[in-house]
């Protein structure tokens, strides 16, 4: 067993570190990873500066082809990740991963398309998938896709579907075959330009004050036969596939959480109460420990799971695992952080009052979404126990 | 990254695996919890041809010269297997410290009986005050010419109404840190004036109260340096912690296998529990604990190995395995339903041994305060 990065792993790890450190801001306290900050103008703007920057670096799509301007190495991919979200960068898009599954589904002429933009750091993507009656049972999906001479007619409904008011592109999961005997079988994925005519958007405003959410509205909208994302009524697969990149979101909440842990641990060092610092205290000692032994297990898992993706072993059950424990400890961070805030975990940043820059309250709020977002823990249990997993019976 | 075992330590699990199912059956295991010794020594004497003894230590020694990480694949089988006996305490607290830091003659001595399954070793550390702690340390050591006399009450060692030696933390000078003025020293089990009681302990394991009243022992027996027994301890305690977590994660483990396999035989309302979806989501959050504390526990044990810090590591899988461990085996417990509850199945006996895990070589809060230092809090 060797749990170390190989070298030109960890210098790579150095340069991405140098490369956050030279494109922060002083005193950047850092944001959730995901579109949702970038209702902050001054997140979008950094995001879409650092966005661009990244693609000339050329470390947009890493663990694709080199043939598309990747490296093949999924690790090096990962690192860049983790180093952005620990360090709550903003510009890591959508794109990268819908990139992933272009790359895997598309065809030569999609590819030629669609890929060397997203390299280069010049466009934003979102993903199409809820709609008002479709959340974790995604494959009875209504929004309806009529094959019509060279398009595909769109009408129907999407919802939370975040940051597309600002994106290029957005990959949707539209329903070809209303008649299919499965309702999984007749699904089809697309990739879609916001701004077609008959697309109109409500922007929907998330309880931490920031309107990222957009519900969307489809009406006789003509979508080009050629935007048609692997084959038609094939949108299983490509939804599966886009499951198994969606493998590291537990590593995500958690790197994400080790920001504000860390920043939570200094401020109980450098904060006073009657002359003796917070970090005295037994309960929060007690407490901040256990958080961090929380955090330090699920890095393990996320470890095993990265290896194991290098070793092209299934890894759907620890991905599952790790998502469940991400959001639950992210969650109680939340709560721990907030409670040691006290009545200064109620102020914002725009506080001159605020304490940590207001940033516990948003994560108190935002960590809601991480038991949700990307399949719930409820769907997650469902898989941990099912034919993938333990094979308990149905 | 490596994070497979090697083909060597696969055949090591293979082997203690086969071995232990075929060797100590759960009708031994409960025997023993009513045995005065505790162990077979028929049983014993096999893992000693076997190696097992000898493994962590050096071929000169007659052991077999691997790592932490190999003692803890098979600490795990042995948790899995409820193995009953005083291979945790002659091997990590008895030989492990001689290796370490014993004098040549002693690791001569001392090493190849012990890895021939002649020698039973333990570790003297706790007194009434129930903590590991250097205040607690009261047991004292005088210098008496050639010799130590040493006086005491230890409680809850380990397997010492059966060892042959006894590692006894003794206090040999009074200072004002508790840290220093503390001396190990190796007593022959069979000396005047030590006398041990059993204690009966939630998992039927063999703890002892352990009496020294004015015990003459020779100088040279001494472990290390005198007044530097302290950072010793900590050392132990460290492996200790970790050979436990390793049981641990064994016993966790199989608690998961035993709880599948039920709720998938167990017919209520006419359909397999397991079909249940609160059963499958109770399931699936004891797989996490389950999974989450076996790579953290090979993430400390290879730190170990390779000489890296790694006393929050320890902490880490130690501080998580205290309670992820109860929290399935009590999870068990409520999917099996009464049989569970009684002393004819097998579950009990790990929930019993969850219990006694998570207090012995540090508790949860113990280990968190380790994690908090670590922290600079």
């Amino acid at each position: 067993m060797d749990f170390r990065l190989t070298a030109e792993e960890e210098a790579f790890r150095q340069e991405v570190e140098e490369f956050i450190r030279e494109v922060l801001p002083a005193g950047w306290l850092g944001i959730d990873p995901g579109p949702e900050e970038e209702e902050r103008e001054e997140v979008y703007r950094l995001s879409v500066e650092i966005w661009r920057k990244l693609g000339a670096k050329g470390w947009i799509g890493l663990n694709w082809p080199r043939e598309w301007g990747g490296q093949e190495s999924p690790a090096k991919d990962w690192i860049l990740k983790q180093e952005l979200i620990y360090h709550g960068a903003p510009g890591m898009d959508i794109a990268a991963t819908q990139g992933d599954l272009i790359v895997q589904f598309g065809t030569q002429e999609q590819k030629k398309r669609f890929l060397p933009p997203i390299a280069r750091g010049e466009v934003k993507y979102a993903i199409g998938m809820s709609e008002p009656n479709v959340g974790s049972d995604m494959f009875s999906l209504q929004l309806k896709a009529e094959e019509k001479d060279d398009c595909y007619v769109f009408n129907g409904q999407k919802i939370w579907n975040s940051g597309i008011h600002r994106a290029d592109w957005c990959v949707v999961y539209a329903r070809t075959d209303p008649n299919a005997a499965k309702k999984h079988h007749g699904i089809s994925v697309f990739i879609v330009d916001p701004r077609s005519p008959g697309i109109t958007m409500r922007r929907i405003t998330q309880m931490t004050g920031l309107g990222a959410f957009c519900e969307v509205f489809y009406d006789d909208v003509r979508v080009p036969k050629e935007n048609l994302l692997g084959q038609k009524n094939k949108g299983k697969d490509v939804s599966m596939y886009a499951f198994t990149i969606e493998r590291s979101y537990g590593l995500v909440i958690l790197h994400n959480a080790r920001r504000y842990f860390d920043q939570l641990v200094e401020y109980c060092k450098e904060t006073s109460i009657n002359g003796e610092p917070l970090a005295r205290d037994p309960l929060i000692r007690n407490r901040l420990a256990e958080l961090a032994i929380e955090i330090e297990v699920g890095r393990n898992m996320g470890e095993r799971i990265n290896w194991m993706t290098g070793q092209g072993m299934l890894t759907v059950v620890p991905s599952c695992q790790n998502k469940i424990h991400g959001a639950r400890v992210a969650q109680k961070l939340g709560s721990l952080g907030m409670q040691i805030l006290g009545l200064y975990g109620q102020l914002d940043e725009k506080s001159k009052w605020a304490k940590l820059g207001g940033r516990m309250r948003h994560m108190y709020l935002s960590s809601r979404a991480w038991s949700l977002a990307g399949g719930t823990s409820e769907m997650s249990r469902n898989i941990i126990s099912g034919p993938f997993g333990l094979g308990l019976p149905s | 990254m490596d994070l497979a075992f090697s083909e060597e330590q696969e055949m090591l699990q293979k082997s203690a695996r086969d071995f232990l199912t075929s060797k100590c059956p759960k009708t031994l295991v409960r025997a023993m919890e009513e045995d005065e010794r505790g162990y077979s020594p028929d049983l014993w004497r096999e893992m000693a041809e076997l190696g097992w003894m000898g493994l962590p230590f050096p071929e000169k020694y007659d052991g077999g010269g691997l790592g932490f990480l190999d003692l803890v694949v098979l600490l795990e089988e042995m948790g899995r297997a409820c193995l009953p006996g005083p291979f945790l305490s002659t091997v990590v607290l008895g030989g492990m410290p001689i290796l370490e830091w014993g004098s040549e003659d002693q690791r001569r001595y001392f090493l190849p009986r012990i890895c021939k399954g002649e020698a039973i070793l333990t570790l003297a550390v706790t007194e009434p005050s129930a903590r590991y702690d250097a205040a607690s340390i009261r047991t004292t050591a005088t210098a008496d010419g050639h010799d130590y006399i040493i006086s005491g009450t230890k409680l809850f060692v380990p397997d010492a109404h059966v060892a042959d030696w006894i590692i006894c933390v003794t206090r040999t000078a009074q200072a004002s840190n508790p840290e220093e003025g503390i001396t190990l020293v190796i007593i022959d089990a069979k000396s005047p004036g030590i006398s041990t009681v059993l204690l009966s302990t939630i998992a039927g394991d063999k703890q002892c109260e352990l009496t020294l009243d004015k015990v003459r022992v020779p100088r040279k027996n001494m472990l290390g340096k005198p007044g530097q027994g302290w950072e010793m301890v900590k050392r132990i305690m460290e492996w200790a912690a970790l050979a436990k977590s390793a049981e641990m994660v064994g016993g966790n483990q199989q608690v998961m296998e035993m709880t599948v396999k039920y709720a998938k035989e167990r017919v209520q309302f006419g359909r397999p529990i397991g079909s249940f979806q609160v059963i499958q989501h109770y399931i699936a959050d004891m797989s996490i604990d389950v999974d989450s504390a076996r790579i953290t526990l090979y993430k400390a044990a290879w730190k170990l190995t390779e000489g890296l810090p790694c006393s929050k590591e320890i902490s880490v899988i130690k501080g998580w395995i205290n309670d992820a461990y109860r929290r399935v085996a009590t999870q068990a417990h409520q999917i099996h339903g009464a049989i569970g509850f009684t002393k004819e199945h097998d579950l009990e006996l790990y929930f019993r041994r969850a219990k006694a895990g998570e207090v012995l070589f540090g508790d949860t809060d113990f280990h968190r305060e380790i994690v908090a230092q670590q922290l600079g809090l």
